[in-house]
């Protein structure tokens, strides 16, 4: 073996170090056991590093090989998905540390981990996620360099120097292509996320559905205002329509439900000042999005529903920002087609026998919808209803009956439901909505961030000349609930949170932390609205702003000009820092004086020693001169100082 | 400390070799410079050039107890070192000391004693030390070799090793005289150095100049300028081997020297290049394919790199 081509030892352990590094995000999304296979192949490589241990044969290394592939298809039961791609790069990569012998192992570990380093990506683009990867990368550029130096000598700093120096000289060029390089969209598509990871609603209401949210602190989405934000009682962030009572559970109308006269909703005259805001919804893994109705929204992708809800064609899988103009004042459907009235007051009679019995005597008191809706939200306000994360669970199927006028305490999805049943029962076009209610004000960017346990259910009811307006029996009970949210409402109650023991909003009580929180959100805001979501449309829109009018040679050239813009200067600078040593300011001056010398025809012949210079400059220059005492200052200047030591 | 006026001190020493040496001022300056610096001076020459009258010279005018020894094939290192002999009246083994308890030796024609007795005077020199009989004893405080060699191409000769060739600070040339000098040379006959050369210092003065010289101030310019050098001679493919740093310390304490003979108390790259060529001519190696020696490269060197980077 030519000892060239070894991987050399040290570059070794700065190998091990980053594998480890760039898998260690994949933690949450690969078996355990993928992990332990790279702590056992890097230890065996330490082993056989310190010459404890064999190298494997070839035979085993297959076996491994197989048995690895084997493993992940019985830990996913496919290969098909990005999870079981990612895991068998892993799998490959920890194995390959095994059989790392040779510089051009040493390589291919390196580039395997840029590899890794991008697939971290797929998943997540989070502002630390990022800072994580740069890091990931400074290792593996460090362990690049190792690759290429004289392969004696132990762990220095040098290296890791040397890496981040490059790094930060790749910064611009970065910039630069980050701006200007062409986005171009995925050439192919995976079937990503199997099947887990749908958070936050989901797309039928069953009691107990919204509870769960309340326990955790998890960020739903954040919308930027360009305003006023308005007062929290007013954030009612539409989100589901749920106009369908199905076997128990509420759902919403699917498109091939609708009647073809019914598919395209009406849009509503609009008045009032309408609200500006963009939101970035984290992945929901649901066509749905979020906004005050009425909204409308101009971002590309985004259609609007016939019940004035906003939507996706493809489920979000990835952070997803949109822009929402919002008029609260509008008048929703104030001409409810007959379809409509059928099936917004559908209800499947006789199985809450005693509640329609009392709803239809409240009825023949309040005969005017608009009275009989504030009877029963003031039913709810007198009598002992509670407003509780842990309500008893309710698993019959006269649900209202039970609620209603027994156990009485229960979460907004309760009232909600309940809610809507009544009206129904009576005639009364009735809906709930589900979405999330308040939010936390952040003042340093002006935005709403709106967690999982803001979730909230609502009901919509049909007025006549009104259209549908908002009611919400929630706030009949508990009004804090909807004016300081969930937490004041619950007022120390058990079950908030109680998933999410360690997050930073359980600190916000002091004050230097919370004011870190608030800026991290803003930081993380920012970082989202700006950086992951610039797509092509931005690009081409921010690149139109800049220089106007784009054509396609422009843009080529624009591209390879600012390269070489960037790239000269930094090669120039970089060829004269190598140039043996940079010029110190008294030799500088030592320099310019002698170039002065040359334009009076007195040349100083290379290696000339500067006494000597001066020497034979005294006979040529006049008695006197300035030029003369300025070099023999600067000759002083230069050797009269004694270095430090 | 008395103050010294070091360069008139040299001055007159300058002239009082001067006498015997006819117009070889700058050599004898540098051989000075070489025994200021504390460093031992190998002189190489063809025979008859004076490398003899200089050694002895210089050990006239500085006043040091000193020793000849004329290095022949069948000489022992016990020649030079010194012996023990067994005394009848004492009954014990009395330590005769050698000529190298001198403060200065003169190493006639070395390249003609065996390699095993150079290389016990090379160990002296470079530890300013000798063991013998298994006690250690150290040398005068001033302790000075001067060897004279012959170039190696004549018969009869062993050439010194690179490793010991690199104890000594400087080699020197004399050279054949100028006409001028020459013909007065000729005219007066060859005069015996003892009746002519005063000494025109103490060792308290020596001392004291070593002192002084210490103390010259090393700008980092001229540090750069120097490691310019010796990276030169590191990285041309002209050169076998580089300049060690024991070579490049060479070069910056001979500079000192000269800067402070020539009344200054810094060092510029003139001083550099004054000492250049006799402090590490003698330590470079030419590459197998280079056709010059030792002085051809110092040539190169000097002419690659300038005294300030451009």
């Amino acid at each position: 073996m030519i000892s060239g081509e070894q991987l050399p030892r040290r570059s070794l352990l700065w190998l091990i170090a980053c594998q480890i590094a760039v898998m260690l995000p994949h933690l949450e999304r690969v078996p355990l056991w993928v992990v332990m296979i790279y702590l056992a192949t890097a230890l065996w490589r330490l082993q056989m590093f310190r010459q404890r241990a064999e190298m494997p044969n070839k035979w085993l290394r297959l076996l491994l090989g197989i048995a690895g592939a084997t493993l992940l298809f019985i830990s996913y039961g496919t290969f098909v998905g990005l999870e079981p791609m990612v895991a068998l790069l892993l799998v490959a990569a920890a194995l390959k540390i095994l059989e790392s012998i040779r510089e051009r192992d040493g390589y291919l570990l390196v580039f395997l981990g840029f590899f890794i380093c991008v697939t971290h990506f797929i998943f997540i683009q989070t502002l630390p996620a990022t800072l994580y990867t740069v890091c990931c990368t400074g290792l593996l550029v460090t362990a690049l360099i190792t690759l290429n130096q004289n392969p004696s000598g132990g762990i220095s700093n040098r290296e890791p120097a040397l890496a981040i120096k490059m790094l930060t000289l790749a910064v611009p060029m970065m910039v630069v292509l980050f701006f200007l390089f062409p986005r171009i969209g995925p050439i192919w598509s995976v079937p990503s996320s199997s099947g887990q990871g749908k958070t936050g609603m989901s797309d039928f209401l069953r009691p107990g559905a919204v509870t769960k949210l309340g326990r955790s602190a998890d960020v739903a989405f954040r919308a930027g205002f360009s305003d006023v934000i308005p007062a929290n009682s007013a954030l009612y962030w539409r989100g589901l329509v749920l106009s369908k009572f199905d076997e128990g559970a509420w759902r919403t109308l699917q498109w091939r439900e609708l009647p073809v006269s019914e598919r395209q909703g009406v849009p509503p005259e609009v008045f009032g000042d309408p609200l500006q805001y963009r939101v970035l919804l984290e992945p929901t893994q649901q066509r749905w999005l979020y906004g005050i109705a009425y909204a409308k929204s101009p971002t590309a992708g985004v259609y609007e529903a016939s019940d004035y809800r906003l939507g996706v064609v493809n489920p979000v899988e990835f952070q997803f920002g949109y822009d929402v103009t919002s008029w609260p004042a509008s008048v929703l459907q104030p001409n409810l087609s007959d379809w409509r009235r059928r099936v917004e007051t559908e209800f499947p009679k006789g199985i809450n026998p005693l509640t329609e019995v009392w709803v239809r005597d409240l009825r023949r008191q309040y005969s005017n919808d608009r009275d009989f809706v504030g009877a029963l939200l003031n039913y709810f306000r007198t009598q002992p209803f509670f407003y509780t994360l842990e309500p008893p669970e309710i698993l019959s199927s006269d649900f209202v009956d039970q609620f209603i006028f027994n156990s009485r305490r229960g979460f907004c999805e309760h009232f909600a439901y309940s809610f809507v049943a009544m009206l129904r029962m009576v005639g009364i076009p009735a809906r709930i909505v589900a979405g999330y209610q308040g939010g936390e004000v952040n003042p340093l960017n002006n935005t709403v961030v709106v967690r999982q346990f803001d979730a909230h259910a609502w009901a919509e009811v049909w007025m006549d000349g009104e259209g549908w307006i908002r009611v919400d029996p929630t706030a009949a009970v508990s009004p804090s609930r909807i004016e300081f949210g969930l937490e004041a409402a619950l007022e120390g109650a058990s079950g908030f949170l109680s998933d999410s023991i360690i997050s930073a909003y359980r600190f916000r009580g002091i004050r230097v932390l919370n004011w870190m929180r608030l800026r991290y959100d803003a930081l993380a805001f920012g970082w989202q609205s700006f950086i992951v979501s610039f797509d092509s449309a931005r690009q081409i829109e921010l690149l139109r702003g800049w220089f106007g009018e784009i054509k396609v040679s422009w843009f080529v050239t624009l591209l390879l000009g600012s390269w070489a813009a960037i790239l000269l200067p930094l090669m120039l600078w970089l060829s004269r820092e190598r140039s043996v040593q940079r010029l110190l300011p008294e030799e500088r001056r030592f320099v310019d004086l002698c170039s002065r010398l040359e334009q009076r025809g007195l040349h100083r012949p290379f290696g000339e020693a500067p006494l000597r210079t001066l020497r034979r400059v005294r006979e040529h220059l006049p008695e006197g001169d300035p030029l003369y005492g300025a070099l023999e200052d600067a000759v002083a200047n230069l050797y009269a100082k004694a270095s430090k030591p | 400390m008395p103050v010294i006026d070091l360069p008139a001190l040299i001055d007159r020493a300058v002239s009082e070799i001067g006498e015997v040496l006819l117009g070889k001022e700058q050599t004898v300056r540098q051989a000075l410079c070489c025994l200021l610096t504390s460093g031992h001076l190998l002189l190489e020459d063809l025979p008859g050039m004076g490398k003899t009258t200089l050694a002895h010279a210089l050990a006239d005018v500085l006043g040091l107890s000193y020793a000849r020894v004329q290095f022949t094939s069948d000489l022992l290192p016990s020649d030079i070192l010194g012996v023990s002999v067994f005394n009848r009246d004492q009954e014990a083994f009395q330590f005769r000391p050698g000529p190298i308890f001198n403060q200065l030796l003169l190493a006639d024609e070395i390249n003609r004693a065996t390699p095993r007795t150079q290389s016990a005077l090379l160990e002296a020199m470079a530890e300013q030390q000798v063991s013998i009989d298994g006690a250690s004893r150290p040398l005068p405080e001033l302790f000075f070799v001067i060897a004279t060699q012959n170039p190696m191409h004549q018969s009869g000769t062993y050439a010194l090793p690179e490793s010991q060739l690199d104890r000594f600070l400087m080699r020197l040339s004399l050279g054949y005289p100028h006409f001028e000098a020459e013909r007065e040379l000729l005219q007066r006959g060859a005069l015996p150095t003892k009746a002519v050369i005063n000494r025109t210092m103490t060792s308290q003065q020596l001392l004291a100049m070593r002192a002084v010289i210490h103390e010259t101030a090393l700008s980092d310019s001229l540090l750069r300028y120097i490691q310019r050098l010796t990276a030169f001679t590191r990285e041309a493919p002209e050169f076998a081997v580089g300049l060690s740093p024991r070579g490049a310390l060479a070069l910056v304490g001979a500079a000192k020297t000269w800067a402070q003979m020539e009344g200054r108390d810094y060092v510029t790259p003139d001083d550099v290049q004054a000492v250049l060529a006799p402090v590490i001519a003698h330590r470079l190696i030419p590459s197998a394919d280079y056709a010059g020696d030792g002085e051809a490269l110092v040539a190169l060197l000097r002419s690659q790199v300038d005294v300030i980077p451009d």
